[in-house]
């Protein structure tokens, strides 16, 4: 497995300082957005990254392509740590790692067309130039599901599935081995939804692409990975196996939010017991000490705001970090 | 059970610079005392707009109700004068809106906009009401209620703020609340949170709810009626199980396959509904579906269907169900 790693993330964190004062900015506090992330995405796999608003995740995706430079830790990509590369150094291997963002309507440069939206990556990064060039956009608009004539329209007037799809045409354009999904559904429909799922799905089978899928959405998620990691204020909780974590979630924070999720199935619904978890997410400035999730976790013990639980195996590689868990003792 | 909300036809449209919008062509529901009813349509079915027109808070003058009736115990609030309708919003239907943020006002305390309907509906002195409001912050579940009456919406976040809009809409003690994709700004936790306190809060003062949302599991947890709106008319509409599990027209159960379920095994592609949403500007002609539809008859692309009982208390239009077919139904 281990040389079909296509990227590795090592022990990665993001903290962001907080200043006081107009002239001599003092750092007062940090916000530890990611504190100590690991996993690796192997070639044409999907790692899904689920958590609440303000876990970190896009935090994550961000410190992974270098748009955030990350606090300590690696980023490792052709056996290069990205974290200790500069500008220069990095331009060549950014073609490589591309990324499909959330808002479809501010993701995409209202005064270019189709075509310079699609084009931009080329022009940049690539040779292609001339009839080339026009035939490569309009493979590419073929390739996403969109009409070649549709190559001169402005992102109006697109509809917010099309320009999803516009936005996956753009990060498609040099033929990248990762891209990062980052919340690509949360602003589209239903209905549209789904096409945009198997759009992703297809293009996976087809060209080999490793994704990050980042989603607040566990069915979703469930649907496009092969690999589900949870985060909760900046920790990994629990990664695992796709079908292990939804099967026997062992985090009783990954239990609670796989109950939350509401099951379009009137008769389903009757029988579920659902978990409501107390109070909210916490401070990232000021998290609590011990294990992050012990104020709201419904089975936390003396020891829980005491020990720091440590994301390790506790069996058939379902790595989880709590102290439920003898592996994650410290 | 009696009926406490009967809306009949109603016609609501915007004139633009563009055109005409025909927000809401026709829809028509009940809701009974005390029963929790779901509106479930995607972006731009004129689900909101819906209930905005009930309560006559269509932006005026570019937004208009054409036509319709909304009864409330037989009471039509589409002819109410102003001054009469002001005594039914807040006091006998309420709204929970969709943005916490936006629809508190961000220069007055909780306390002030909670007590100044409690001293319009209630007639209460501000002491009493300034009590009452703490009150309703506990029931919600605001801790420190007494300090907090005094902060300002920015001082809470999301989830609590949403919960001063509930505390709020439950004030005065209305005999229907709406609530308007109550939780979609908020986390999959806090949402558990903020319905599970809804549905409890109604159910003991015994409220009747209409609950608009997008999310299909939503209401399968919590409506018993269910009605389906695509492009401004109620394409569905009957008892939440047999909505799901034998859904009548070919928009319902596309929804329902194009999501994917936590409790089934993970299927390999998602059926998605082809195509988009029309534009409400030029509505298609005949059913409204029909250009999405796989299963249209050359009768779809010119004749409307109106509503039919296919089964008791479950209604649909659509004429390939009339015709027997159900092609799209699990069995």
């Amino acid at each position: 497995m281990a040389e079909n790693v296509v990227i590795e993330i090592n022990n990665l964190a993001k903290y962001f300082p907080i200043t006081s004062g107009l002239f001599f900015k003092k750092k007062v506090a940090e916000v530890k957005a990611v504190d100590g992330v690991s996993f690796a995405i192997h070639r044409g796999e999907t790692l899904g990254l689920v958590g609440e608003s303000g876990c970190g995740k896009t935090t994550v995706g961000k410190c992974v392509l270098q748009l955030y430079r990350a606090t300590s830790g690696e980023v490792i990509f052709e056996g290069k740590n990205l974290c200790d590369l500069n500008e220069n150094q990095l331009r060549p291997l950014r073609r490589k790692l591309q990324v499909v963002f959330q808002d479809p309507y501010d993701s995409l440069n209202p005064r270019f067309t189709a075509a310079d939206i699609i084009g931009e990556p080329l022009q940049i990064n690539s040779d292609i130039r001339g009839s080339d060039f026009d035939r490569r956009i309009a493979e590419l608009l073929d390739i996403v599901g969109l009409a070649p004539y549709m190559a001169d329209r402005y992102p109006h007037e697109f509809s917010g599935g099309q320009r999803q799809r516009l936005g996956v045409a753009r990060a498609l354009a040099l033929q990248p081995e990762f891209i990062v999904c980052d919340e690509p559904l949360s602003a589209l429909d239903v209905s549209i939804q789904a096409q945009i799922i198997n759009l992703l799905d297809d293009l996976q089978d087809k060209f080999g692409i490793a994704y990050l899928f980042i989603s607040h959405d566990l069915s979703v998620v469930r649907h496009m990975s092969d690999r589900v990691g949870v985060m909760y204020l900046g920790k990994m909780m629990e990664l695992s196996e796709r079908d292990e974590i939804y099967k026997s979630p062992l985090h009783p924070y990954t239990q609670a939010l796989l109950s939350a999720v509401p099951i379009p199935d009137p008769a389903v619904e009757e029988k579920r017991k659902v978990i409501v978890l107390k109070g909210e997410v916490p401070s990232p400035i000021n998290p609590p000490s011990g294990c992050v999730f012990h104020p709201r976790c419904p089975k936390a013990f003396d020891d829980c705001s005491k020990l720091i639980p440590q994301l390790k195996d506790a069996g058939s590689g379902h790595e989880v970090a709590c102290l439920l868990y003898k592996t994650s003792w410290p | 059970m009696s009926t406490l909300l009967d809306v009949r036809n109603l016609v609501t449209r915007f004139h633009t610079q563009d055109g005409v919008v025909k927000a809401v062509n026709g829809a028509s529901f009940t809701v009974a005392k005390g029963e929790t009813i779901a509106i479930v349509g995607e972006s731009g079915c004129g689900k909101s707009v819906t209930s905005l027109s009930i309560l006559r808070l269509i932006a005026q003058p570019q937004g208009k109700i054409v036509s319709g009736e909304a009864l409330l115990d037989g009471t039509d609030l589409l002819k109410l004068s102003t001054e009469e309708m002001r005594k039914i919003r807040g006091a006998r239907i309420s709204m929970i809106f969709q943005e916490p943020m936006s629809s508190l006002n961000p220069v007055l305390t909780i306390g002030r906009q909670m007590t100044e309907q409690l001293e319009l509906h209630r007639h209460m002195g501000q002491q009493e009401a300034l009590a009452e409001a703490i009150n309703l912050l506990k029931l919600v579940g605001i801790p420190q209620a007494e300090r907090r009456v005094k902060d300002y919406p920015h001082h809470f976040s999301g989830g609590m703020r949403q919960r001063v809009m509930i505390a709020m809409a439950i004030s005065c003690k209305p005999q229907l609340v709406i609530a308007d994709e109550p939780t979609t700004a908020v986390d999959v936790t806090i949402q558990s949170q903020l319905l599970e306190l809804i549905r409890g809060i109604t159910d003991e003062m015994g409220m009747s709810l209409i609950l608009i949302t997008h999310n299909l599991g939503v209401v399968a947890r919590y409506a018993r009626r269910v009605y389906v709106m695509y492009a401004g008319t109620v394409v569905e509409h009957g008892p939440a199980l047999s909505v799901y599990h034998h859904p009548l027209h070919p928009y319902t159960s596309g929804l329902l396959a194009s999501v994917p379920r936590l409790d089934e095994p993970r299927k390999g592609r998602l059926a998605p509904i082809e195509g988009q949403p029309p534009d409400m500007m030029c509505p298609p002609v005949g059913c409204p579906f029909q250009p999405r539809c796989a299963y249209a008859l050359p009768k779809c692309l010119t004749d409307r269907p109106e509503l039919q009982e296919m089964a008791p208390g479950h209604f649909t239009a659509c004429w390939v169900a009339f015709s027997g077919e159900t092609l799209w139904q699990k069995t």
